[in-house]
């Protein structure tokens, strides 16, 4: 996998790191906030390597964590007048509704480039930026130097 | 959504049933039935939609959170919706919030669907009879 722009560009700072020697993943750490998220989809249309992805199945729970003004919140606060008891699963989503999905996310497929957080348009999604600290370790670590 | 119609107590309307129409068939068919004045169950209310592509699971939960104990939609038959395939958006919907009711407990009779062509008024009268009974042996809802 490339390294991202972002990853590049901190390389080039680092006097003790090895440049272009790494094949790993380095960029963004993606942090999501499911309760904040709308179901639109756009991440997953944004992402590179296919790891953010609109799922079949659709956890309600979701709808009881959602702020109170937004449409899923509406649904929410709808469902948990007549709720007789906590939903336990999720359920499936039948094809043509398309905005209550929940995103599934694979950490192992992501390569950190950010682009769901860019696109999100309520901030569901958070990509925290790697330490310097944590790409000197991971410089050294690749060229076989204990990791101090 | 926010706007609270109070409608009068008719008899034998201790349940609320809402009935969202599409205007293209099944409230045609609902106008044929008043015409031949055939009487519909006192329990059903009617609302008009321009295609019941227009129904969003939020309509049919907050009808059911804000007093109704059933909700059901009317439109036309699959494959002759007025706007293509709005009556299809219909059905998966339906098919959504009945897994939600099922997920929280709730029975999912309470919303049903229901297609009829716009000459088929004995069809839209047995469908708002059926909706009355299943919905007349449920126990009321219940709301916190």
């Amino acid at each position: 996998m490339p390294l991202t722009a972002r990853g590049e560009a901190i390389f080039d700072r680092l006097p003790a790191a090895a440049p272009r020697a790494s094949t790993g993943s380095i960029g963004c750490e993606i942090v999501r906030h499911e309760e904040l998220c709308i179901g639109c989809a756009r991440c997953a249309s944004a992402c590179p390597t296919g790891a953010t992805r609109a799922g079949g199945l659709f956890d309600p729970m979701q709808l009881f964590a959602a702020p109170p003004d937004s449409r899923r919140g509406a649904l929410g606060s709808a469902l948990r007048k007549i709720a007789r008891h906590q939903p336990s699963q999720p359920i499936e989503v039948p094809a043509r509704v398309s905005s209550f999905r929940s995103i599934v996310y694979d950490a192992e497929e992501c390569i950190g480039c950010g682009a769901c957080a860019r696109i999100c348009p309520t901030g569901a999604v958070e990509a925290l930026p790697v330490s310097a600290e944590e790409i000197a370790a991971d410089a050294r670590a690749r060229r076989g130097e204990a990791v101090a | 959504m926010e706007e609270r119609i109070e409608l009068p107590e008719a008899e034998g309307a201790e349940r609320k049933i809402v009935g969202f129409f599409c205007r293209e068939c099944a409230y045609a068919a609902a106008d044929a039935t008043g015409n031949a004045r055939v009487s519909l169950p006192p329990t059903i209310r009617s609302v008009l939609v321009p295609c019941t592509g227009r129904v969003s699971p939020l309509h049919l939960l907050k009808a059911l959170a804000d007093g109704a104990d059933g909700v059901y939609i009317a439109g036309c038959l699959v494959g002759q919706c007025h706007y293509r395939e709005g009556n299809l958006y219909a059905l998966d919907r339906i098919e959504f919030a009945r897994a939600l009711l099922e997920s929280v407990g709730v029975e999912p009779e309470r919303v049903q669907m229901f297609t009829m062509s716009a000459a088929d008024s004995p069809k839209f009268v047995e469908a708002a009879r059926k909706m009355h009974e299943t919905i007349s042996n449920l126990p009321p809802l219940e709301r916190k």
